[in-house]
């Protein structure tokens, strides 16, 4: 059971009287990298949402490092061992790029000062975003630096798990590069990582696991090669002839 | 008139720095007491209960809606009737006060509705309380998106604190009516105090652009006065 750093038993998310999440169940080991794929309205940024309780589930368990979080008063310090990575990077707009590390270090863990500078510029340093940056407003950044900068504040939180809503989603395809290869790093350092995304090159490369959702509920599960390339149900398979036809590529000759 | 101005200045001169120091006093303190009730009134009726943002609502509504003097005489005349007796410096800077902390929660109001729900959301993601996200993440993108409008409302003050003159609240214009009926030198005084009012106002405009430019973040919305 220590071996999970989270468990999700029996989710459900219901928006009036439209389930957007319905028995949603799975586990995630320590240093995992798990990979949801699916359309979109399939529920999949709900799912993380509800994961760092930034939207409350209606039913069902969630369960961080041994503790049951759902139902709980403290859900602040709880978001503070959670990270989260936006589509849209989601940088405080008044702070520079390293004061918006420096928030959550500062105001939440309350580090003193030079403890809190060391780790900043530390997580700065391994996402490649250098020095002559640090003092920059996100508006000066460009996307991928912007998300690196997001990937950075999440880091230096020391968090248990890493949640990524889509982080390339809004990036222009040269910048997606350098935001991919900063998550590759992670997953190889051994952080455990839940991934949503379109980029299965990704998702073949770096995930352990890749979960494909649709209509609120996980549809099936596997190794990146067994969901990408030989899934079992025909409504992802159809998904991923369409996807890997965006990537010029032919499921069939991949499959071989 | 030259002379009228000259006369006025050297036998009048100290009164009406004291009626300035009296205009400055009121403005200031309305301003001050305004922005922090106004910046509540805002936050309430963005966060709160219902109950409290109909309350809220309502009150601004009817302050809005009644003449800034009205208030002032419901202050200064009618409230000795229910035995809260203020004398006249006391009385305008309450009416005032509550007066603008209702254009100035507006102001806030809607620059807190332009910041994107997202900025809040990152901020709860990495851990901070509601409160707290309000208030180092949302107030201060806020504040400057604000900064045009507030300053505005300074500018504002200052010249509508003359409407203490009418509760003899010994400010500028009441200095000035009163060398007036004494000299007869009309003109020259409300030249005078006209004067003084456009320099005021002009040195407050460019400190807000001081201010401006100091607090100005690449990116949040640039503003102009």
């Amino acid at each position: 059971m220590a071996d999970y750093i989270l468990v999700v038993e029996d989710l459900w998310k219901f928006y009036g009287r439209e389930a957007v999440l319905k028995n949603v169940s799975f586990t995630v080991r320590r240093g995992e990298t798990k990979v949801i794929i699916g359309p979109s309205g399939a529920g999949k940024s709900t799912l993380l949402r509800c994961i760092n309780l930034l939207v409350k589930p209606d039913r069902g368990r969630i369960i961080l490092d041994g503790d049951i979080i759902t139902g709980r008063k403290d859900v602040h310090s709880i978001r503070s061992q959670i990270g989260f990575v936006f589509q849209h990077f989601n940088l405080f707009n008044h702070l520079t790029a390293i004061d918006n590390v420096l928030l959550g270090l500062v105001k939440v863990k309350k580090l003193p000062r030079e403890e809190a500078m060391r780790k900043a510029e530390e997580a700065l340093l391994s996402v490649g975003i250098t020095e002559d940056l640090w003092r920059k407003y996100p508006v000066q950044l460009s996307g991928g630096q912007q998300q690196r900068v997001a990937i950075a504040r999440a880091i230096a939180m020391d968090p248990k798990i890493i949640l990524f809503d889509e982080p390339t989603s809004a990036l222009d395809p040269e910048l997606i590069w350098e935001v991919l290869n900063v998550m590759e790093r992670l997953s190889r350092n051994g952080m455990t990582m839940i991934v949503v995304t379109h980029e299965l090159g990704f998702a073949v490369k770096v995930a352990h696991e890749v979960m494909f959702m649709d209509g609120g509920t996980i549809v099936e599960r596997g190794s990146p090669e067994q969901i990408l390339l030989s899934p079992k149900n025909e409504r992802i398979r159809r998904f991923m002839e369409r996807m890997w036809y965006l990537y010029s590529l032919d499921i069939q000759s991949r499959a071989v | 008139m030259l002379q009228g101005i000259f006369y006025i200045l050297n036998n009048h001169g100290y009164s009406i720095l004291l009626g300035l120091r009296y205009t400055i006093i009121i403005t200031t303190a309305s301003y001050i007491i305004g922005l922090t009730l106004g910046t509540i009134i805002a936050l309430l009726r963005i966060y709160s209960n219902r109950w409290v943002r109909i309350a809220l609502t309502v009150f601004v509504e009817v302050i809005r809606g009644t003449p800034m003097i009205v208030q002032l005489f419901f202050v200064y005349y009618a409230l000795p009737e229910l035995g809260i007796l203020l004398d006249p410096v006391t009385a305008s800077i309450i009416a005032i006060s509550i007066n603008s902390s209702v254009y100035q929660s507006e102001y806030i109001r809607s620059s807190i509705s332009s910041i994107p729900y997202s900025q809040f959301e990152s901020a709860l993601s990495i851990g901070l309380t509601r409160f707290r996200t309000i208030w180092i993440v949302i107030l201060p993108q806020a504040i400057r998106i604000a900064i045009p409008a507030l300053a505005n409302e300074a500018i504002y003050l200052f010249k509508y604190s003359s409407i203490a003159y009418f509760v003899t609240a010994p400010e500028l214009m009441y200095i000035g009516k009163s060398i007036g009926s004494r000299t007869f030198l009309y003109l020259e005084v409300y030249v005078v105090l006209a004067f003084i009012y456009i320099v005021t106002s002009i040195v407050l405009t460019e400190l807000v652009k001081i201010i401006e430019r100091k607090y100005s973040i690449p990116g949040l919305i640039k503003s102009r006065l």
